[in-house]
């Protein structure tokens, strides 16, 4: 009773070992999923029978390779199944095809057998089954297509399949004792029933037995013991707290451990899953809502579909409500941090606030509880948005970090509290807060905000600086800023330089226009024809006691001088990249300034000091 | 304090590398320049805005691409010996690729871009190709003669493949737009079906080809697959300004399958991109789609007024998130209609005010399809 598969088995070998398969190890995977889909059918008919399944590696006196014998006592194969199987895999050519045999009990047979010809040219199944006349019958393989079937003369007490693998010489490595057992537990750690290993060098019972989240403990603390040391054991990490999760759709459970470190953005957690209590995957990553990157977990799915690559599940609706359902399940954890916790909370959001943030954007209720437990960066220091309100009726933040760093000294100083919203989801959250925390008050602010807090002059002090503020305002129009004096602190502060986002953006680009060439610098033209924005503005402190000796100086020629270096001065503290013109202005400046400190006869600026001017301020 | 800045530029630098694409990114680099330029370090600044070059193109802010780019173009003018303009070859298509998107800058400056990057590439003895891409795509994006078009776009895929031209699936991906052009729905999905199946991608791809596919998915009835696409896709888009029209092109969808209040929420996540996002033509794609949403909104009759959590930079923003449809619409539109007469102007056509027109057509297309799972 010799046959030939229809279509080369060497092409669906070399289909599944190049193609399916990361590592010919993963015939110790098909071998057991075999076994639990078989276990699991005689479950079906025999209810309360447990199943075992044995792997026993014998090593030849001669040294030649190995045999591997794998016997479980699941439901068998009838003679009619023995020949669909292997229908099926002739069928099989194409990788789809393949996959979609998968779901078939007989179709998964076939093609996990056939992964064992990755590591060994010729197979012998022993097989008898539980709904059969009680006949045993063989089916003899070899790589190069061939076999046969027929009764064996050697029956089985009871129904079972055993299945030896005779180890290829170049494949002898993956038959030794610590790698099977490694494999076996690798593969099968979550089966719930046991296996055991039998080497030369003794017998041994796998340790398996089931999912550790499932399992009875004597109190929480001694469950999230246990549960941490088998996150430890899995991830080699010590997560901070673990979470379990549930879900109805795609029947899914399992446990989430709290990552004790703030994840790289681009590093997706790389979940460990498990498709009916065998191991999936180690890498599957769209398992949970996008912002939960705080938590690792690993799980088992009974109802979801694996893709192709067996990497992670297909994006189906069961998929998408057992994705929301696991989400909860965090949040949930989350809300009760907050309600019961909170100082915990805020060391999770220490560690995770991006995640928190993320999550609180998209869900009200989970805003209204932890917003005023964040943190927030302000110009006096960083607080709570709890402590932030107490302090300040109206919320007041910069969305760019430029922006801040313009304002956060001189808005300090007059006790002007502005947070520093530029960080990832922070002006989102606060644009939500009057949404759902109805009588809050939300403001942004920029630099150019600032002045109208500033101390206006009195009518004589405004008569006083007017002369200033005409040179300046004439020193400045050419570079499209403004002037302005007003009273502010910090005192030593001579001025303040204010724009906004676009502002600095257009100083951007008018220093690439200066620098690029002619097709270039006309196309930025056109690109800054575009671009509106306020004017710049600059606005002396008349606290400062150099500005009020300027204010006072008669020589226009000395005061001018003075704005175009104090203008400078301004733009270089704040960081602002000094144009073409600009270098001008300085180099030309300070030769100026030293010339008329030699020459001593340019007038007022040089005089000693407290000196005030002939309308003198008081 | 010479110290001190470079270790600041530094640490901006790092922090930037560590986020993902987009706006904190790119301020991020954007001050590190800023400090190199105050220091004048032309070194450290030319290598830092190659970096903001590539976060501007892939974080949503091509016009900081182009400035960025412009300036180094200047330095390598310079000193061609210290700043290799062959290093950034690869960058120029990009630039170049993108000026069309701002209406200021002139058909003669865009012209006259093209023609140097071809100048450019003759230089390195390479690049036929991509540069004949690059000029199918200005010429259709900005409406020129149909023959001019294809004569263009034959020209480009008869071109031989060099290191200057872009990747295989990049290219794949930019095929579509000339399949959809003649409404050549199955070509659409018989070329993007390995990237559909995810056997091949790029950094924007799938993500640009999954809103590409849904106007001829809808078309040919394939409404299981075209809501598996948009819900892969849109989680995709949804985070990057970037992908603002691929979103508008989400939001058409909803809308062409009756998913309004889905629609709504797109709106009022993605309309802060819109009002200052850099490129005109991102703005414009966002602003029909969503004139086409709130258009059906008004159709059906079911509501005059809409709650919506609108960013506040809008120019109509409400305290109360109350908005009247009307109104919203009457605005939506205004942009978009502004757009396409700026960009019309421009170039000379009418391709803009055809593709502001289309939305008549779709208004006729509705077909009723459920997204959101049932409860």
């Amino acid at each position: 009773m010799d046959h030939r598969f229809q279509v080369s088995l060497r092409g669906v070998i070399d289909l599944l070992s190049h193609h399916l398969y990361s590592s010919p190890g993963v015939y110790v995977r098909e071998l057991l999923q075999n076994a639990t889909d078989a276990i699991r059918a005689r479950q079906h008919l025999e209810p309360g029978h447990t199943g075992t399944v044995r792997l026993e590696l014998m090593e030849k006196q001669d040294g030649s390779p190995p045999t591997l014998l794998f016997t479980d006592d699941g439901v068998g194969l009838t003679e009619d199944e023995i020949h669909r199987f292997l229908a099926t895999i002739g069928e099989s050519s194409k990788r789809e095809a393949l996959e979609a045999r998968r779901n078939d009990f007989i179709g998964q047979f076939g093609i996990g057998l056939l992964s064992c010809f990755m590591v060994c040219d010729e197979l012998l199944v022993v097989t008898r089954s539980a709904r059969g006349d009680g006949r045993t019958l063989e089916w003899r393989g070899r790589h190069d297509g061939t076999y046969a079937v027929r009764e064996s003369e050697h029956p089985l007490a009871q129904p079972g399949t055993q299945v030896f693998l005779v180890a290829r010489p170049d494949m002898a490595e993956w038959f030794n004792a610590r790698r099977l057992r490694s494999l076996a537990s690798h593969y099968g750690g979550l089966l719930p029933f046991p296996i055991h290993l039998t080497t030369p060098e003794g017998s041994e019972r796998l340790d398996v037995n089931g999912a550790p989240w499932r399992r009875e403990y004597e109190s929480a603390a001694e469950r999230r013991k246990a549960l941490l040391a088998y996150g430890r054991e899995l991830f080699d990490t010590d997560f901070i707290d673990c979470i379990p999760l549930r879900s109805t759709a795609g029947d899914v459970d399992g446990v989430a451990f709290v990552l004790p470190a703030s994840p790289h953005f681009n590093s997706r957690q790389k979940h460990r899953v498990y498709l009916k209590h065998m191991l999936l995957s180690e890498s599957a990553e769209n398992l949970l809502p996008d912002w939960a990157f705080f938590v690792k977990c690993v799980v088992n799915a009974n109802a979801l579909r694996p893709t192709a690559s067996r990497e992670s599940f297909y994006e189906d609706e069961s998929l998408a409500a057992a994705r929301a359902a696991l989400g909860q399940g965090l949040r949930a954890y989350l809300m009760e941090l907050a309600r019961e916790d909170p100082r915990a909370l805020q060391r999770l959001i220490a560690l995770h606030g991006l995640s928190v943030k993320a999550l609180a954007l998209d869900d009200d209720d989970f805003y209204r509880l932890v917003i005023h437990w964040l943190p927030f960066e302000t110009s006096l220091g960083m607080m709570t948005l709890a402590d932030y309100r107490r302090a300040h009726a109206v919320v007041r933040y910069t969305s760019t970090l430029d922006g801040f760093r313009q304002i956060s000294q001189v808005a300090g100083a007059q006790g002007l509290c502005i947070i520093n919203a530029a960080y990832t989801h922070d002006t989102a959250l606060l644009e939500k807060l009057p949404h759902v925390v109805p009588d809050a008050e939300v403001e942004p602010f920029s630099s150019a905000d600032l002045p109208q807090s500033f101390e206006e002059l009195t009518l004589d002090e405004r008569e006083a600086t007017f002369p200033l503020l005409r040179v300046a305002e004439g020193v400045l129009a050419p570079f499209r800023c403004g002037a302005v004096v007003k009273k502010f602190f910090p005192a030593e502060v001579p001025t303040l330089y204010s724009s906004d986002a676009d502002g600095a953006f257009r100083r951007d680009a008018e220093r690439a226009r200066e620098e690029s060439d002619d097709l270039y610098a006309g196309v930025l033209d056109g690109l800054m024809a575009a671009t509106g924005g306020e004017q710049a503005q600059l606005c002396f402190n008349l606290h400062n006691p150099v500005v009020r000796r300027l204010a006072a100086v008669a020589d226009r020629d000395l005061m001018k001088l003075s704005v175009e270096m104090l203008y400078v001065q301004a733009l270089l503290l704040g960081h602002h990249p000094l144009n073409a013109q600009e270098m001008v202005l300085l180099n030309q400046g300070l030769l100026g300034l030293i010339s008329a400190q030699l020459g001593g006869d340019t007038g007022g600026g040089g005089e000693g000091t407290g000196g005030a001017g002939p309308r003198g301020l008081h | 304090m010479t110290g001190d800045w470079r270790e600041q530029a530094e640490a901006l630098f790092e922090e930037a590398d560590g986020l993902a694409e987009g706006e904190s990114k790119v301020r991020l680099l954007e001050e590190a320049v800023r400090l190199a330029d105050a220091h004048k370090d032309v070194g450290l600044a030319y290598r830092l805005r190659d970096t903001l070059i590539d976060a501007a193109t892939f974080g949503g802010f091509p016009d900081k691409a182009l400035v960025a780019f412009a300036w180094c173009r200047g330095q390598q003018k310079k000193d061609p010996k210290r700043f290799d303009p062959e290093e950034m070859l690869w960058k120029q298509k990009w630039v170049v690729g993108r000026i069309k998107e701002f209406p200021h800058i002139t058909r003669k400056q865009i012209a006259d871009a093209l023609d140097d990057v071809e100048q450019c590439y003759k230089a390195s003895g390479s690049g036929d190709r991509a540069v004949l891409k690059l000029r199918y795509q200005a010429a259709r994006e900005m409406g020129d003669a149909p023959e001019v078009v294809e004569q263009l776009w034959n020209a480009w895929l008869e071109a031989r493949r060099d290191y200057l031209t872009d990747c295989r699936v990049c290219e794949l991906d930019d095929e579509l737009d000339h399949h959809v052009d003649m409404g050549e729905w199955q070509q659409v999905l018989r070329k993007a079906k390995p990237i559909l199946d995810g056997r091949k991608s790029c950094a924007e791809i799938p993500h640009l080809t999954l809103g590409t596919v849904l106007y001829p998915l809808f078309k040919l009835g394939a409404m299981e697959q075209a809501r598996e696409v948009h819900r892969r896709g849109y989680a995709m888009v949804t985070k990057n300004r970037e992908f603002l029209s691929t979103v508008g092109e989400h939001l058409e969808f909803l809308t062409l399958t009756d998913n309004l209040s889905r629609g709504l929420s797109l709106l009022e996540k993605h309309l802060g991109w819109a009002l200052d996002h850099p490129s005109y033509r991102d703005r414009f794609t966002f602003y029909t789609a969503a004139a086409f949403l709130l258009e059906r909104l008004l159709a059906t009759g079911e509501r005059d007024e809409v709650s919506l959590r609108l960013p506040r930079a809008f120019p109509e923003y409400k305290v109360d998130g109350g908005y009247d449809v009307r109104a919203l619409h009457a605005w939506t539109l205004g942009q978009a209609r502004d757009i396409a007469n700026r960009f019309d102007t421009r170039n000379g056509t009418d391709r803009f005010a055809r593709l502001l027109a289309r939305n008549q057509v779709l208004a006729g297309e509705v077909h009723p399809f459920p997204i959101d799972a049932k409860p």
